[in-house]
């Protein structure tokens, strides 16, 4: 695993937790996510979660799906690097 | 009050977009103009390069398009303009949606499949020249980081106003990234990838409704514009495609339901009347509340309906998304036509079915009640909405018009069946939807025109490519593209500025862009009356479209221009000079010299003609 994909997979992973903290206990137990007219851990929170969980799979898993490449090779007749 | 029924408007506008789509879209547009062919190989497969260029399957790029060129501009545009009543409005949307707003996109996205996948304004340079292709791209370019300033504001305010809205976008974005990940990374089939990714929204959606989640404005500005920037920046199969395939699910939810509602409250007779006056408040065109060119009746009806309704009928914005992002998409020709022609006539419905006919039906809030035998009053006072000080909905804001006229049609449509027991519940919850549907539409634009910004950047100098590779690689890099109109945007969108108002003696507090905002409607319109100039001269020219289908397209197109070009003339006449001095040099400028590029525009597109026919 490259270091960029381990580094991805660790934001990945990161992010789901907050996102479980957040959605399933916080918001579940008190009814809301931060509070009104303030900027608060919890809101912070889950806003960084809510980037991070677009960047960690992009660099886990961020080459062109094979099948994709697939399609692409078989339309063109050209061989994709 | 009129006694025109809800069905017929139903009825009427179901018709006229399906022998639109027929008639007109398959066998002229599509045989007779573009000539489309399923053997020709598209930009998405040819210059392939697992980012930008990307083929997708059509269902999911209907999908994109319908999400991006749906901003908030199908909703509040339309909401604003029934102050004319709901007639003029509601013929305009199908009038401009036919033969204006569908043609431009389809056109102009078939435009760019023929040439590579570049803009609308890159192909100017075939027809009209060099010099117009690069103020045509500078144009758009600033015309988009405006359109980030205003989305960022927009969104981040209709997160603080409903933050049930906030909580269902950012639950939203995992369920959209799991898709991805489904079909592309594991083999799952786009029909189980569905499925799944459907339970987990409907759960998300009854989650959101009871957490809403609290920012405040600058803080959401902060997190979208980063969110702005990151999914321009990555590549669209893994976030743009199922983002807003899944997406779509929501939105045709939204006009299915406005359709259903529809169906439901079939005998009832709009409380809206038909037509009130050719000539509307001042405001309804930027001129400010208060002031005497604010209460004047100088909003005529023709020529500045442009300026008030835009998505809905037509925008510029669509041929930049259909020559930028759907087109380096398209892996089919003959996909265009549902994707470009399908997807303008899907978002005219949201005007038509999903605003205009709700907000006519709910217009007189004690005719509706009597109507129906409904306590519209008492419910609208716990909603906030005093029906005594406010008895008709253009009382209302634009935004507002319309997530209270949708919930009250869906309310009296599902009282049908339910009985008035379920009035109340139902008219909060639909009314709740509307709002999140609003930000659905904002928020998939807000990242759409980033993408946009970065294509138009990277056009913009292409001339360094053979003179300085490597300053052209560091200045294009699509992440530095990414960044710098967010950079922008968010200085427009997150500081406040005071403003003197010298008529009103009095100084107000606004967000920096809407100092140049007003100027964004006209510029816009402009935008799309010279897109489908080029798109008309593109058919002409390279197409060698001649006789009555070359008129079809060219008449609207001049028609357009005409008025778009009166309608920022009679701005600058009537409107500008009762703006305080900071909109007069900021929205005035912009006007102005824009209304300067498009006779240059129009003088190149004529002598583009000429050589044609020649």
């Amino acid at each position: 695993m490259k270091a960029k994909e381990a580094l991805g997979l660790i934001i990945t992973v990161l992010s789901l937790l907050i996102f479980a903290y957040e959605i399933l206990y916080v918001g579940l137990v008190t009814r809301n996510i931060g509070v009104k007219g303030d900027v608060a851990t919890d809101a912070i929170l889950i806003s960084a979660g809510f980037l991070l969980i677009i960047l960690g799979p992009a660099l886990w898993l961020g080459e062109v799906p094979t099948n994709l490449k697939k399609l692409v090779e078989a339309k063109t007749g050209r061989k994709l690097s | 009050m009129d006694a025109t029924p809800v069905i017929l408007i139903l009825v009427v506008v179901l018709v006229v977009y399906g022998l639109a789509y027929v008639f007109y879209g398959k066998r002229i547009l599509e045989k007779k103009v573009v000539r489309a062919s399923p053997d020709r190989v598209t930009p998405a497969y040819e210059k392939f390069d697992g980012i930008d260029y990307v083929p997708a399957n059509k269902y999911v790029l209907y999908g994109h398009h319908f999400a991006s060129i749906a901003g908030a501009g199908p909703i509040v545009g339309p909401a604003l303009a029934m102050v004319w009543g709901w007639g003029l409005p509601l013929i305009w949307v199908l009038f401009g949606n036919v033969f204006i707003g569908a043609v431009h996109d389809y056109l102009s996205m078939m435009a760019s499949v023929r040439h590579g996948g570049v803009s609308i304004m890159s192909i100017s340079e075939n027809v009209m020249g060099r010099k117009a292709k690069y103020v045509f791209l500078a144009y758009v370019w600033f015309a988009l980081v405006l359109v980030l300033a205003a989305f960022f504001s927009v969104a981040s305010s209709t997160f603080v106003g409903t933050p049930t809205a906030a909580t269902i976008s950012v639950l939203f974005m995992p369920i959209a990234l799991l898709f991805g990940l489904l079909v592309y990374r594991t083999g799952v089939s786009v029909k189980t990838g569905t499925v799944i990714a459907l339970v987990l929204l409907i759960l998300a959606l009854f989650y959101s409704l009871n957490v809403p989640l609290y920012l405040t404005y600058e803080a959401w500005v902060v997190v979208l514009s980063l969110y702005s920037m990151l999914a321009a920046a990555l590549p669209v199969w893994y976030l743009l495609q199922p983002r807003d395939y899944i997406n779509a699910y929501l939105l045709w939810a939204f006009v299915a339901l406005a359709i259903i509602g529809a169906l439901l409250t079939f005998n009832y007779s709009f409380t809206g009347p038909i037509y009130t006056s050719f000539a509307g408040p001042g405001t309804l065109i930027g001129a400010l509340a208060g002031t005497s060119t604010g209460k004047a009746s100088i909003a005529y009806f023709w020529p500045t309906v442009p300026l008030v309704i835009a998505c809905g009928a037509l925008s510029g914005f669509h041929s930049v998304v259909g020559s930028g992002t759907t087109s380096k998409q398209l892996s089919n020709e003959l996909d265009a036509l549902l994707v470009g022609y399908g997807g303008m006539l899907t978002e005219g419905a949201v005007s038509s079915l999903a605003v205009i006919t709700p907000i006519a039906l709910a217009w007189n809030f004690a005719a509706l009640a009597s109507a129906t035998g409904l306590p519209v009053s008492e419910v609208l006072l716990k909603a906030g909405v005093n029906t005594t000080a406010t008895p008709i909905i253009t009382g209302l804001g634009g935004a507002d018009r319309f997530t209270v006229g949708y919930g009250l049609e869906q309310a009296v449509a599902w009282s049908r069946i339910f009985g008035p027991g379920v009035f109340e519940s139902a008219f909060l919850t639909f009314k709740t939807f509307a709002a999140w549907a609003l930000s659905a539409f904002v928020l998939t634009t807000l990242d759409t025109s980033n993408r946009l910004a970065r294509f138009a950047w990277r056009e913009l100098f292409d001339w360094l490519k053979p003179r300085n590779e490597l300053a052209y690689k560091a200045i294009t890099n699509r992440w530095v593209a990414s960044v710098i109109p967010v950079v922008l945007g968010a200085i427009m969108a997150y500081p406040k500025i005071e403003v003197y108002i010298p008529e009103l003696n009095k100084t107000t507090v606004v967000y920096a862009y809407s100092i140049v905002w007003p100027a964004f409607a006209g510029t816009n319109q402009l935008l799309a009356a010279l897109a489908l100039l080029t798109a008309a001269l593109w058919a002409y020219a390279i197409q060698k479209v001649r006789g009555g289908t070359s008129l079809l397209i060219m008449i609207p197109a001049l028609f357009l221009w005409i008025t778009v070009t009166a309608g920022l003339i009679w701005w600058l006449y009537a409107v500008v000079p009762g703006l305080p001095p900071l909109y007069q040099v900021g929205a005035g400028t912009i006007v102005a010299i824009s209304v300067v590029l498009d006779f240059l525009l129009i003088g190149l597109f004529i002598t583009g003609l000429r050589r044609a026919r020649s």
